[in-house]
């Protein structure tokens, strides 16, 4: 059986996908659940790509657009994400997942 | 393409972006010297200013079809959306001026107008870029706003694990909208409507769907996907929390259901009879079912106020989704009129715990004890919003619900999971009057705790809030049509 360009790239782009949510959900370290974040973001992107690049010749640059945008909210994500963990970190002085558990109910 | 065009339909998210910047502008310019109450006052006023010229500019966009290439829509929905949400933004906006104590009041208010652009985007928006990048918008100030409090740890912790769901659910997001791309070709509505309906089922249309709705599960704070929300409202501000919980509710709804039905439409399925047919109707009645029994049932065993708020979100969510089920066949008036009424309650629900908060402490039921001595006009205030959250007519969720049941029984009588899922509701409301009954027994009925305690001084901004919609909940419930007949 061969693959496809497309089928590749969609395989590679789930696995990247699984990859990072299985990073995002059983990791206990609050910088590498949001590597997991962006990893699934990106396998998203790859995705955008795959189908522009291999979709109708004619068609208009729609997936890359949506990735430049993409990329540009993913940086944004980021940024907002990194704040966040510093200021758990000034109370907690760790950013450890199970340590954030003031609140439950 | 005409960008005159473009420009008149988004003259309310120009209106809020100039607002945040004038509010921080003037902050860092003339406020540097000022109190912190002052600064907090000139914030709240400008970005008023900026909520009622933005409601100026949705009114005169009017109504479109298309604007843009069909980037946006200005449809009917669109502007009772925006209109709901930027009144929401308002309500929010005087009770920060009222209660909040903020070491940083022009960013506190600037970022509320930036997720209200985003909100109001979120409304219009008819591609799928264009709704990822206002949904983005939305959610990044929101987690902002979530973690405003820098002195508490539960306020960092709250925004915190509202990130982690967030971008998660984000994630899901965008790779389901880059499988439509994939199978349709297109990232307009009309057009993935239109390829939709001559492809018909796939499993990859599967895939790409199921993660959408986990995506609007999490916005919606429907079960499963609602971990983030008691955590949400217990430890953020309780500012934050009243705009998470009311016009956030109101956007996302807007934004999903406008997704749903008329660009993924051809791939509904049904739910009228028992057989059913697969498409996404039948997950999001189970996402309705499990969000309804989950959140009445993990309601009744809270003792933190916000807690039992949030857990009663979720079972709003539940029938804010069997509205979205009914809204392909009876249209959106009973959805938009459930969210919204639902938002105006919420919203004075924390705009009381915020009054009772400033005057001192707010966290378990029993703290309310004894508000009717306190202070009558909180207690009076809180009963209508509970009993409007109840159900209880003749107030605006007695008949919020009242349409959305209507309508899901005409789907197709007890024959299918949409009768199924009103009778559940029906039933479950009764489980939800009890931890209403709760709290106001506490409020109405219960003596404080203690004999001498102070009464709770209520600001003017803040009692322009709980008159408002108490008043606006009173009203909607006796002219509903005010509202229906939009649509």
């Amino acid at each position: 059986m061969t693959l496809d360009p497309l089928q590749l790239c969609l395989l590679f782009s789930s696995a990247l996908f699984c990859v990072g949510l299985v990073g995002a959900l059983a990791r206990s370290s609050t910088i590498l659940v949001l590597l997991g974040v962006e990893l699934m973001l990106n396998a998203a992107n790859i995705n955008f790509i795959a189908f522009w690049r291999y979709g109708p010749p004619t068609a208009p640059a729609t997936g890359v657009m949506f990735v430049i945008f993409s990329i540009a909210v993913a940086a944004a994500e980021a940024a907002v994400g990194l704040a966040l963990i510093i200021a758990v970190y000034r109370h907690q002085k760790n950013i450890r997942l199970q340590e954030a558990s003031r609140l439950k109910g | 393409m005409n960008y005159l065009e473009l420009l008149r339909a988004l003259l309310p998210e120009t209106a809020l972006v100039v607002g945040a910047l004038l509010a921080l502008t003037f902050d860092l310019s003339f406020g540097v010297r000022q109190s912190r109450e002052t600064r907090l006052h000139a914030a709240v006023i400008i970005g008023t200013l900026a909520v009622v010229a933005a409601m100026f500019g949705a009114l005169s966009a009017g109504v479109a079809d298309a604007v843009f290439g069909g980037v946006l829509v200005l449809d009917e929905l669109t502007l009772a959306s925006r209109l709901g949400v930027l009144m929401l933004a308002w309500l929010t906006l005087t009770l920060t001026g009222g209660t909040a104590r903020l070491r940083h009041p022009a960013e506190f208010v600037a970022i509320v107008l930036f997720a209200t652009a985003g909100f109001t985007l979120m409304a219009a928006a008819q591609q799928l870029l264009v709704a990822f990048l206002a949904l983005e918008l939305a959610s990044l100030s929101l987690y902002i706003l979530a973690g405003f409090d820098k002195s508490r740890p539960e306020s960092a912790e709250a925004a915190l694990k509202y990130f982690l769901f967030g971008g998660m659910s984000a994630a899901f997001l965008l790779f389901g909208f880059s499988l439509i791309y994939g199978l349709t070709g297109s990232i307009e509505l009309p057009q993935i409507a239109h390829q939709l309906a001559r492809q018909g089922q796939s499993p990859l249309l599967s895939l790409a769907l199921v993660m959408v709705l986990v995506a609007f599960g999490f916005k919606a704070a429907a079960a499963p996907f609602h971990l983030w929300a008691p955590d949400v409202y217990e430890g953020a501000p309780v500012v934050s929390s009243a705009l998470i919980a009311s016009a956030s509710k109101l956007a996302g709804f807007t934004l999903f259901v406008r997704l749903l039905w008329p660009g993924f439409g051809p791939a509904a399925g049904s739910v009228a009879t028992a057989a059913g047919s697969p498409g996404w109707l039948p997950l999001v009645a189970c996402l309705s079912a499990a969000s309804l029994l989950l959140g009445n049932f993990a309601a009744l065993a809270q003792s933190n106020v916000r807690r039992l708020l949030a857990y009663s979100a979720i079972a709003h969510a539940g029938v804010m989704l069997l509205g979205v089920i009914v809204a392909g066949d009876a249209g959106l008036g009973p959805l938009f009129y459930y969210v919204f009424t639902y938002g105006l309650a919420t919203i004075g629900a924390f705009a009381v715990i915020a009054v009772v908060e400033r005057a001192g402490c707010c966290q378990k039921i029993t703290d309310l004890a004894g508000l009717h001595r306190r202070s009558p006009l909180l207690a009076g205030c809180f009963a209508v919003y509970l009993l409007s959250l109840a159900g209880i007519p003749p107030l605006a969720g007695f008949f919020g619900k009242f349409t959305v049941f209507a309508a899901a029984l005409n789907l197709g009588g007890l024959a299918g999971p949409a009768g199924w899922l009103a009778l559940l509701a029906i039933a479950l409301s009764a489980v939800a009057l009890y931890y209403y009954l709760v709290m106001l027994k506490q409020a109405l009925v219960v003596a404080p705790a203690d004999p001498a305690s102070a009464p709770v001084p209520v600001p003017a901004d803040a009692a322009i809030v709980l008159v408002f919609t108490a008043l606006l909940l009173v009203l909607l419930g006796l002219f509903p049509s005010v509202v229906l007949r939009i649509f």
